[in-house]
């Protein structure tokens, strides 16, 4: 491993090397040498395997992360390379002529973070979301709690109380200055 | 059509008598895997109601709710998460935030049932097949949503410590101050616990916030001592904390003292908007004492418009905290900041005047529509053991009351403390201070009834009072001091056995025959103090209604039997700083609703 990974080091420009154990390593690229890494990978050194196509939403710092898991099936060793792009105008080079069925994983990509991937085919067709209509839901922007709440009508008689509101009513109701009464939270 | 699809439905038959490929009994032989996310557990005893699960739920599934039998007290809110199966994605997000990992996700998955309204039920209170599951989803191990750890606090190294008063704790910095704050999950079990119910989370969630004027604000409703409370508080909250539970208690005193430290008094008035806007009443209140009581209910009362004025027997402001906390925990410059605001509203304080002696309580009565008390224990109680009236036999008080008036006290080369709690390591750690001030080896030796596990001083005091070279050797009961040739020699005790009985009524035991000398040329009694309650006249001890322990019978307001005599701090509750400023707020309410009846 330790030699591979020097090799690609003076190659590559790799501007970021964590090793997790001697069989797993993680390599950061930039985004205009990681697809001549990923093939120089899969031809050269043997990584043959595609195990997932993953994306991280760094949102303070405007950034998208890609991670191609690949893995070395004669060696037992896998890498992983990370790919930093912009979160603006997310766009990738798709790999789905490398391994067909990362077509997959880039559709996925598209509907939960709204990644482009060119080319990759049915990339548009919905993959879990039927009919979605807001902005990509793995967006770190994207309100999971207001979503649903909006989306799904509560069971009706279901009743929470505020842990605060409740210790005070049952402590120290004496010192209530509060205009809620019973501690239960507005519905 | 193809030949295949005619031919089709009668090859299937061909398989009728191959075994099938659905399973008979779904319900036992297709267990989830081992960390499958299936339906909720709770070991109900062990959560604490604290709702991080219901604050996490991006489904909004969980409510938290009162469940019969199960109390609410301090560290428990009493509620229990009640969870809607129509929302929930077996996320396990709750899981994984869980405070006391109480909640877990057993490996079930299979539940069939007519009514819909079962599926909203309270893990571990409503029973169910799965709740002895041991497979199913639990937080791994390592893996943390939020930082279980405190950010530690710098502190001076001993050696650099222990021969001088300057403040030993250094205080956070802004890094360090939000990277605490971010470990708070607003709970809210702390300001149910806290004497004066401060609102901890909500100036927690201010430093996070990076607004710490609105942290002042907050803080100020409840406790005009930020500076004090911040540095010496008995944090009394943190041990209820939910973090505590997996990790560390949030520091919430250190909290408290970052947001004070970053703000100048100068700028208080301001922030506070007060001063401008109090619309002035004609009625005028007496304080006795200007202790956390005292200072307290003036702050208030002058925020409600009254006239207030402080009479304080000694000549400067502060009481126990002043005259009792050595200045290595509190140095004077934070309490003369919290003290000036106060005074910067238009309190009065007459200094050296001591009620009782130089005023009476009846003139006070004539005088003023409503007169306040909080006036501490200032008298040093004695073991009366033989030779405890030698002159160089001294109370724990009397000797801190000297060091913070800033005179000469005597120091001997061998010196024996005779007691357990917090203000014997006060005593113990100053007296090692001034010997190495002195020149002298450092010969100080604490000893007490209670054996180490039960002393009631803190933790931290005795590990430091060792690291600065004191002596703690607790156990022993004090029997006499030997005196020859009018020189103390030392302290004979006796083996202490046991200091409670099984009522838990002090009753010490002791083992006569194991003995103990301390030699030492000085001794300090530091056992307890009690009340000097002198100046309350034989013709109102009349009129003021006492319990059978001597201590002056209030209502909630903290008013006795005579209508306008209010009393508060450590001669009715306590003993520490926080209560005396919550006794003091609520008797600042209770003037105001006396006087406006
Ligand atoms: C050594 C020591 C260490 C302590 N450490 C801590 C600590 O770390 N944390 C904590 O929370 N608490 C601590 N305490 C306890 C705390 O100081 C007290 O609980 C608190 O100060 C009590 O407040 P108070 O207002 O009731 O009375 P005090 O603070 O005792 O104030 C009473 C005031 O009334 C004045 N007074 C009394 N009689 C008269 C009179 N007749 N006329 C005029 N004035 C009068 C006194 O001079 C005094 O200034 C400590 C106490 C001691 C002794
Ligand atoms: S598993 Fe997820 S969705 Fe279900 S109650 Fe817990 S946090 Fe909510
Ligand atoms: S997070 Fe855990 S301890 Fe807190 S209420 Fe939920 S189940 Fe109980
Ligand atoms: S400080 Fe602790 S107890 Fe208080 S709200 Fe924060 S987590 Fe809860």
């Amino acid at each position: 491993m330790e030699n591979i990974i020097k090799s690609l080091e003076e190659k590559f420009n790799i501007s970021e090397v964590i090793k997790k154990s001697d069989n797993l390593n993680i390599l950061t690229v930039d985004k205009k040498l990681a697809m001549s890494l990923i093939i120089y990978l899969k031809e050269i050194e043997k990584f043959s395997h595609l195990v997932m196509l993953s994306a991280v939403d760094w949102l303070e710092d405007g950034k998208f992360q890609l991670s191609y898991i690949l893995n070395n099936p004669e060696k037992k060793i896998d890498l992983i390379i990370r790919v930093f792009i912009s979160r603006e105008k997310p766009e990738m080079e798709s790999i789905h002529k490398i391994w067909v069925h990362a077509a997959t994983d880039q559709r996925e990509l598209k509907e939960m973070y709204g990644i482009e991937f060119p080319e990759s085919p049915r990339l548009n067709d919905d993959f879990l979301l039927e009919g979605w209509d807001n902005i990509p839901p793995m967006r770190r922007d994207f309100d999971t709690l207001k979503y649903s709440e909006e989306t799904f009508f509560p069971r009706p008689g279901r009743q929470t109380y505020e842990t605060k509101e409740y210790m005070k009513e049952k402590m120290y109701p004496d010192e209530k200055n509060s205009k809620n009464k019973k501690g239960l939270k507005d519905a | 059509m193809s030949l295949k699809d005619v031919l089709l439905p009668f090859l299937a038959w061909g398989k009728v008598f191959k075994n099938p490929v659905t399973i008979k009994d779904p319900f036992n032989d297709r267990p989830g895997s081992a960390r499958y996310r299936g339906f909720h557990k709770n070991d109900i005893e062990a959560c604490i109601g604290c709702g991080a699960c219901e604050e996490i739920c991006q489904n909004a599934a969980i409510d938290m709710v009162p469940v019969k039998g199960i109390e609410t007290k301090d560290g428990d809110s009493g509620l229990r998460p009640m969870v809607d199966y129509g929302r929930c994605c077996w996320c396990a997000l709750c899981v994984d935030v869980c405070s006391t990992n109480s909640l877990n996700l057993s490996n079930e998955y299979t539940w069939v049932e007519n009514d819909p309204d079962k599926f909203r039920y309270i893990p571990g209170v409503d029973k169910k097949d799965w709740d002895n599951n041991e497979l199913g989803w639990k937080k791994p191990e390592n893996y943390d949503l939020n930082e279980p750890f405190r950010i530690q606090m710098e502190e001076l190294k001993p050696e650099k410590r222990d021969s001088s008063f300057i403040e030993f704790v250094k205080g956070y910095s802004k890094e360090q101050a939000e990277a605490e704050a971010d470990r708070c999950i607003d709970c809210g079990l702390c300001t149910a616990t806290c004497p004066a119910h401060m609102a901890i989370p909500e100036y927690i969630k201010a430093i996070r916030n990076d607004d710490l004027e609105e942290g002042l604000r907050i803080m100020y409703e409840t406790n005009p001592l930020p500076e004090i409370c911040g540095r010496i508080c008995t944090h009394k909250c943190e041990t209820v904390c939910a973090m505590g539970h997996k990790g560390d208690a949030l520091s919430i005193r250190w909290l408290k003292r970052y947001i004070a430290d970053q703000i100048p008094e100068s700028k208080y008035k301001d922030i506070l908007n007060q001063g401008n806007d109090i619309s002035p009443k004609s009625k005028k209140i007496a304080i006795i004492g200007s202790g956390p009581a005292g200072l307290s209910a003036a702050y208030y009362l002058t925020n409600l418009g009254y006239k207030t004025k402080i009479f304080e027997a000694l000549p400067e402001a502060g009481g126990m905290m002043r005259y009792g906390i050595p200045e290595y925990r509190l140095p004077y410059d934070q309490i003369d900041k919290d003290v000036k605001y106060i005074l910067s509203l238009g309190v009065e304080i007459e200094y050296n005047i001591k009620i009782g002696k130089d005023i009476s309580l009846e003139e006070l009565g004539k005088e003023y529509d409503a007169v306040f008390a909080g006036t501490g224990l200032h008298l040093g109680r004695s073991t009366r053991i033989p030779g405890a009236e030698h002159e160089n036999v001294y109370f724990a008080t009397d000797l801190l009351r000297e060091i913070s008036l800033g005179n000469d006290i005597h120091v001997g080369n061998k010196i024996v403390v005779i007691g357990g709690g917090n203000v014997a390591m006060d005593i113990t750690r100053s007296l090692v201070r001034l010997q190495n001030q002195k020149n002298i080896k450092v010969d100080v030796t604490a000893t007490s009834l209670e054996s180490e596990d039960i002393m009631p001083a803190d933790r931290e005091e005795i590990d430091e009072s060792r690291e600065e070279k004191a002596i703690i050797d607790p156990g022993w009961g004090p029997k006499e001091i030997e005196i020859k040739d009018g020189k103390i020699k030392g302290l004979r005790t006796i083996k202490c056995l046991s200091v409670f009985d099984d009522e838990g009524r002090f009753n010490p035991k002791f083992d006569e025959k194991d003995k103990k000398f301390f030699e030492a040329d000085m001794v300090v009694e530091s056992i307890g103090q009690g009340m000097d309650l002198t100046y309350i006249s034989e013709d109102i001890k009349t009129m003021v209604k006492f319990s059978d322990r001597g201590r002056i019978i209030v209502n909630k307001d903290f008013q006795s039997s005579l209508d306008w005599f209010f009393v508060g701090g450590d001669i009715i509750e306590g003993p520490d700083v926080i209560h005396g400023i919550a006794n003091g707020h609520k008797a600042a309410k209770g003037i105001d609703k006396f006087l406006n009846k």
